[in-house]
């Protein structure tokens, strides 16, 4: 007499519908939880942090971010140093992007010294920032390829990269810290020929810009890895704060260079130098991995033509204004919260009118957008895990600070 | 709408909470130790409403306030009785902000959690607890989230001593 057969595998009895009238049917198999430490030591974390996830066979029941590993206290040590000291730490935070992270310090500052920022300062700000801007969506971009197997993208982005770091080389001698945007304006004038060079590197990247999006973006094989796949909902986006490209690759139109403006940014736009490129779900559903990265390509165009016109802008004149070597700051607090290439980099500097801060309080764009893991990774299959971690682009010198 | 519009609103409907508005100021002349106020206007708000008055300007459709971009706490002194609870809050639609201070007496340093109102509280409020040894009733996750589990002290507060050792590694 047979006996009966059990089944370890059972079918699930309704079939998923996909996208392109597809169904995919789901299968039981009785597995028992298992939890993963993903980091610190890993290369899809893009530096020291832990992602603990359990894992059921290859589905992500959930995910938690450990950070931490890489906290040099920067929070503490504003309240140590004085205000002019701290410049160089702000480089530490987002190591990708310190042009940015030095801007938005000195606005902090200024706002409470009520300084006023000559005319040609404002523009090479404006031109570092957005160069900076463009030289940290070619590691985003290129280390996500990396990330999905994609290993060419990655090389040419940085050769186009080191050719930017030499730019900032060449006006402020370091190539990665710069502290080139001091309180008050930006620390040296442009050396002979910077601007033209500028200029010609605006004419040679356009032309590569569009190799890339061919390379990469329209990838069949990058295409299906990254759409459909990690979906945050515009929701889901703005209750958990997203800032920068996470929350305009969601759909949702908002840029702080436009929305909020400062330095001359909202004078660009109502000049037609730039756009503010959002999400539309081109490849699959409105806020997935591919809407993100398309998003941060994007904004490499825009910022190039947002460096064309200040070219076309910049004056002659001062580059510093009228900033005393001991600073003293009058008693106050400010809020300044600038567009990062990751989000809104916030600084909230309080001052009882003496050499050092009360509170220097960094909110970093990564901080908050990391959040997001917790809740879109659930659900996923454990091959996604690396293309999502990847999409959310973050650097832990500013998660950590 | 600017800071005015956005009190006068909050005064209108009866915002849970609101006590006053600290505008900056100039510095009294006849006053030599009063130096003024620059910076930022905000809100002043009861700390134990905090959640339901945030709760009314995310929901308020004059408002609208979709993002908590920032909460951080601030020492300012060692004999100060209070914390300062800051919060900065982003409209997406309307483009305006709003920064909310309330006072937290640093005995017993006891808040009820903003993390059911924006999910985005939720790590800003586990690092305000590790830094300033504030707790946030209602928290769903308060572990520590920068700083080991168990390292002493709350790190960001003014009397805050630096430890001379951390499990056997000299600090000195």
């Amino acid at each position: 007499m047979a006996t009966e057969h059990k089944p370890s595998i059972t079918f699930h009895p309704e079939p998923r519908n996909l996208p392109g009238g597809e169904r995919e049917y789901m299968m039981d198999v009785s597995t028992s939880d298992l939890e993963v430490n993903m980091g610190p030591q890993h290369p899809a974390t893009h530096g020291v942090m832990k992602i603990l996830i359990r894992t059921d066979g290859e589905l992500v029941t959930a995910a938690q971010p450990h950070l931490g590993f890489l906290h040099r206290c920067a929070e503490k040590i504003g309240e140590n140093v004085e205000w002019l000291q701290y410049l160089p730490y702000t480089d530490r935070y987002d190591y990708l992007a310190s042009m940015n992270n030095n801007l938005g310090y000195s606005m902090a500052v200024e706002k409470l010294l009520d300084v006023e920022i000559p005319q040609r300062a404002v523009m090479l700000r404006m031109i570092c920032v957005e160069l900076n801007r463009i030289a940290s969506a070619l590691v985003a971009f290129g280390t996500y390829g990396l990330d999905l197997g994609a290993i060419t993208p990655f090389l040419y982005a940085f050769r186009e990269r080191e050719w930017l770091l030499m730019i900032f080389e060449k006006i402020c001698g370091a190539r990665l810290t710069y502290s080139y945007l001091r309180i008050g304006g930006v620390f040296n004038d442009a050396p002979p020929g910077w601007l033209e060079e500028v200029s010609h590197f605006c004419d040679v990247f356009e032309e590569k810009w569009q190799e890339y999006y061919d390379l990469l973006m329209v990838n069949h094989i990058f295409v299906k890895r990254t759409a459909d796949i990690g979906v945050i909902t515009k929701e889901q986006a703005l209750d958990f704060g997203l800032t920068g490209p996470m929350l305009r690759g969601s759909g949702v139109d908002f840029d702080l260079r436009r929305d909020v403006p400062y330095l001359r940014y909202k004078e660009a736009y109502d000049a037609g130098a730039w756009k503010v490129p959002v999400g539309s779900g081109e490849k699959g559903t409105v806020g997935d991995c591919w809407d993100r990265i398309f998003v941060r390509v994007q904004e490499m165009m825009e910022s190039l033509s947002l460096v064309r016109w200040c070219l076309e802008n910049i004056e002659e004149g001062p580059i510093i204004g009228d900033i005393a070597k001991t600073l003293k700051v009058p008693p106050g607090e400010a809020y300044v919260g600038i567009e990062n290439p990751r989000g809104e980099l916030g600084h909230y500097a309080v001052s009882d009118g003496g050499k050092v801060a009360v509170r220097c309080r960094v909110r970093g764009p990564s901080f908050c957008n990391l959040a997001i893991l917790e809740d879109i990774m659930p659900g996923t299959l454990l091959g996604d895990a690396v293309a999502i971690i990847g999409s959310t682009d973050v650097v832990i010198g500013e998660t950590d600070r | 709408m600017d800071f005015q519009g956005i009190h006068d609103h909050l005064r209108l409907i009866n915002a849970p909470g609101l006590l006053r508005a600290d505008e900056p100021r100039a510095a009294n002349p006849e006053d030599k130790k009063d130096k003024g106020r620059g910076g930022d206007a905000y809100l002043v708000v009861e700390a134990d409403a905090l959640a339901s008055f945030l709760e009314t300007c995310r929901d308020d459709e004059r408002l609208s306030f979709e993002i908590l971009a920032d909460l951080t706490a601030v020492d300012p002194g060692k004999d100060d009785e209070d914390f300062w609870m800051i919060v900065q809050l982003l409209s997406v639609t309307l483009r305006h902000r709003l920064a909310i201070k309330a006072l937290v007496p640093k005995d017993p340093g006891q808040i009820p959690s903003s993390s059911a109102v924006y999910r985005a509280a939720q790590w800003h409020e586990r690092e305000c607890a590790e830094m300033f040894g504030i707790e946030f009733t209602g928290h769903p996750d308060p572990r520590n989230i920068l700083l080991p589990d168990d390292w002493p002290g709350s790190p960001l507060r003014k009397d805050y001593e630096f430890p001379t050792e951390y499990r056997g590694i000299s600090c000195e």
